[in-house]
């Protein structure tokens, strides 16, 4: 076993379904399993979460996969540098739009259903009748200028010739999602869960596709933690991941994700329903008050996908949030450092602690006999 | 939920518009969910030059107030899921960017504060004291308007910079494959500035690309 040099940890994380791996670390007992006592704290921005985080008022937390590069480079906040040792999870954001949005679609397309999921191109229409009419332009949400819902969502409306020009984006916390569509303050959004189940169970929208639909298995939450943290503690940071990756792995299976929605669903975390949060868990994207849901078998992906392990934070997936950002024009003027994918994401860390783990293995089934 | 209701905070803009002349007011968007703490700071501003309208619940009428308030400054509680809006504002909405003063009931406020952009923001301790809101909240509108000052120098010079870079390169250019002498090439640029009606960077830059490929 490996001897943390901290055995107190306090973690952040934001509310959402796509926690699971620190709260099924957390409940299950992987963290004390590898000597950690760890304190989870429910944050409720990620503005907050990253300068609590920069600042040392936590140890380690769920960060959206692009946040610690946008730290390392100093892109809305002082420059501090954050690494990542291990990825959480992929997939798991929807976009959903309010009934309204979805009424107006099908009067504007003459259309009795939308098949889903949905074609952007179905929105141009919208769009050019309101500007006819002098309407206001359609209102879009995302939770973070630097997230992949936002890339999501202008990838999706780039595949129909849709710009930001074309419509309004801003920025909503997830919290308020639900109430702000249903309010007609914005015509859709892009979200993680459990926010769109919610939306869709409470009648006030239509989820109109995954973000599987958009990218296949593209890193959505990673852990994320200083770099001098990682110099001055580097066995706590192994301890860490390797309880956070059995539980990711323990997430594999789909009868535990059943359990692990009843973990998440308590107040302390998503302080939500098993109804709204078991669907996505188990593969299932709920669409429509009147529509049966989808099997989206990869909507939340833990720990494998057809491609192996998923937990890996490849230098390749960095370029790939590189490369988002500076489509999304986030990146102008900024000097991008040519090894800041190798500094932020760190598979030798990764390496490191999959070693630990076999180790632990391989000692538990001499043990057993 | 707003507690000063719509038509308040548009006679407060009508006031202000009437004073601007005598002293310049400065219009606070205050979010805090905790009423009684949003109370005391409204009187620690009383007779002062700022003026607050409070959100309660900032819920969706948060861009829709920055949007008819106009604040020349924000105030927020660090807790509030709102802040996630208030940092878009300036990156994906082309929102002017407004200085904001967070405020963390959270002992180690000072640790966090040295983390903040500097010039942005500052954080207020939990327990607003009178005595204590004015010179900090003068101290974050003074931050925030040298550090936009700063920035916008910056971004001339670099500017002026980089058009430098390009005239000289064009000049090597044409030295080099015109065979002209240094005068001769900026006297030739220039001319061309003149009679096309373009900027002498933008001269250059056709310039470069042309010579490069020939």
């Amino acid at each position: 076993m490996i001897e943390p040099e901290q055995t107190d940890l306090t973690l952040g994380f934001i509310p959402l379904t796509d926690s699971a791996p620190l709260i099924v670390a957390k409940e299950m007992g992987f963290f004390s399993q590898w000597g950690l006592n760890v304190k989870l704290q429910k944050q409720n921005s990620w503005a907050t979460l990253r300068d609590k985080l920069h600042a040392g008022l936590l140890d380690a937390a769920q960060m959206l996969a692009p946040m610690p590069l946008a730290s390392s480079l100093g892109l809305g906040c002082a420059k501090v540098k954050v690494i990542t040792p291990l990825v959480l999870s992929l997939n798991g954001n929807a976009i959903t739009l309010s009934e309204k949005l979805h009424q107006e679609i099908l009067k504007e397309n003459n259309l009795v259903h939308v098949t889903l999921p949905l074609a952007a191109y179905l929105l141009q229409k919208v769009i050019s009748v309101r500007r006819e009419q002098n309407r206001p332009k359609l209102r879009f949400a995302t939770v973070f200028p630097y997230s992949c819902h936002y890339y999501q969502l202008r990838d999706w409306l780039a595949s129909a010739n849709i710009s930001e020009a074309d419509l309004d984006i801003v920025v909503v916390p997830p919290v308020n999602m639900v109430a702000f569509l249903q309010s007609g303050e914005i015509d859709g959004c892009c979200v993680g869960g459990p926010w769109n189940a919610k939306a869709v169970r409470a009648g006030i929208g239509l989820t109109a596709l995954t973000s599987f639909d958009i990218w296949q298995d593209s890193p959505e939450k990673v852990l994320g933690l200083l770099a001098s943290f990682q110099q001055t503690k580097p066995n706590t940071v192994i301890a860490l991941t390797a309880a956070l990756k059995q539980a990711c792995i323990w997430l594999e299976s789909i009868p535990n994700r059943f359990e692990a929605a009843r973990l998440l669903s308590s107040d302390q975390y998503l302080d939500a329903s098993v109804d709204v949060i078991a669907p996505s868990l188990i593969g299932s994207c709920l669409t429509h008050i009147t529509m049966p849901p989808r099997a989206i078998p990869s909507y939340n992906q833990f720990s494998k996908s057809s491609n192996g392990s998923i937990n890996v934070p490849e230098y390749i997936r960095g370029e790939w949030l590189i490369s988002q950002m500076r489509n999304a024009g986030q990146l102008k003027n900024i000097e991008v450092p040519a090894d800041l994918v190798r500094d932020v994401f760190r598979p030798d860390i990764y390496q490191q602690m999959r070693l630990k783990l076999e180790d632990q293995a391989v000692q538990f089934y001499r043990r057993s006999g | 939920m707003i507690i000063m209701d719509r038509k308040d905070s548009l006679q407060h803009i009508a006031l202000s518009k009437e004073q601007k002349n005598v002293i310049a007011e400065l219009r606070i968007l205050l979010i805090d969910e905790n009423r009684q703490r949003a109370e005391s700071l409204t009187s620690a501003l009383n007779n002062s030059r700022y003026k607050i309208s409070h959100l309660v619940n900032p819920d969706m009428s948060l861009l829709k107030q920055v949007d008819e308030i106009q604040p020349d400054i924000i105030v927020i509680d660090i807790e509030s899921p709102s802040r996630d809006i208030l940092e878009s504002l300036s990156t994906i909405s082309h929102y002017n960017p407004k200085p904001v003063v967070m405020f963390s009931g959270e002992k180690d406020t000072d640790t966090i504060n040295q983390y903040i952009e500097s010039g942005v923001s500052a954080y207020v301790v939990g327990d607003l004291q009178a005595e204590r809101v004015k010179p900090i909240l003068d101290a974050a509108v003074a931050r925030f308007r040298e550090f936009q000052k700063l920035k916008v120098e910056l971004s001339d010079t670099k500017q002026q910079l980089a058009s430098r870079n390009l005239i000289d390169q064009a000049k090597r250019l044409l030295m080099k494959k015109k065979n002209l002498s240094e005068d001769d090439a900026f006297k030739a640029m220039r001319k061309t500035a003149m009679d096309t009606g373009q900027k002498l960077d933008d001269v250059a830059k056709t310039l470069i690309s042309f010579l490069n490929t020939i």
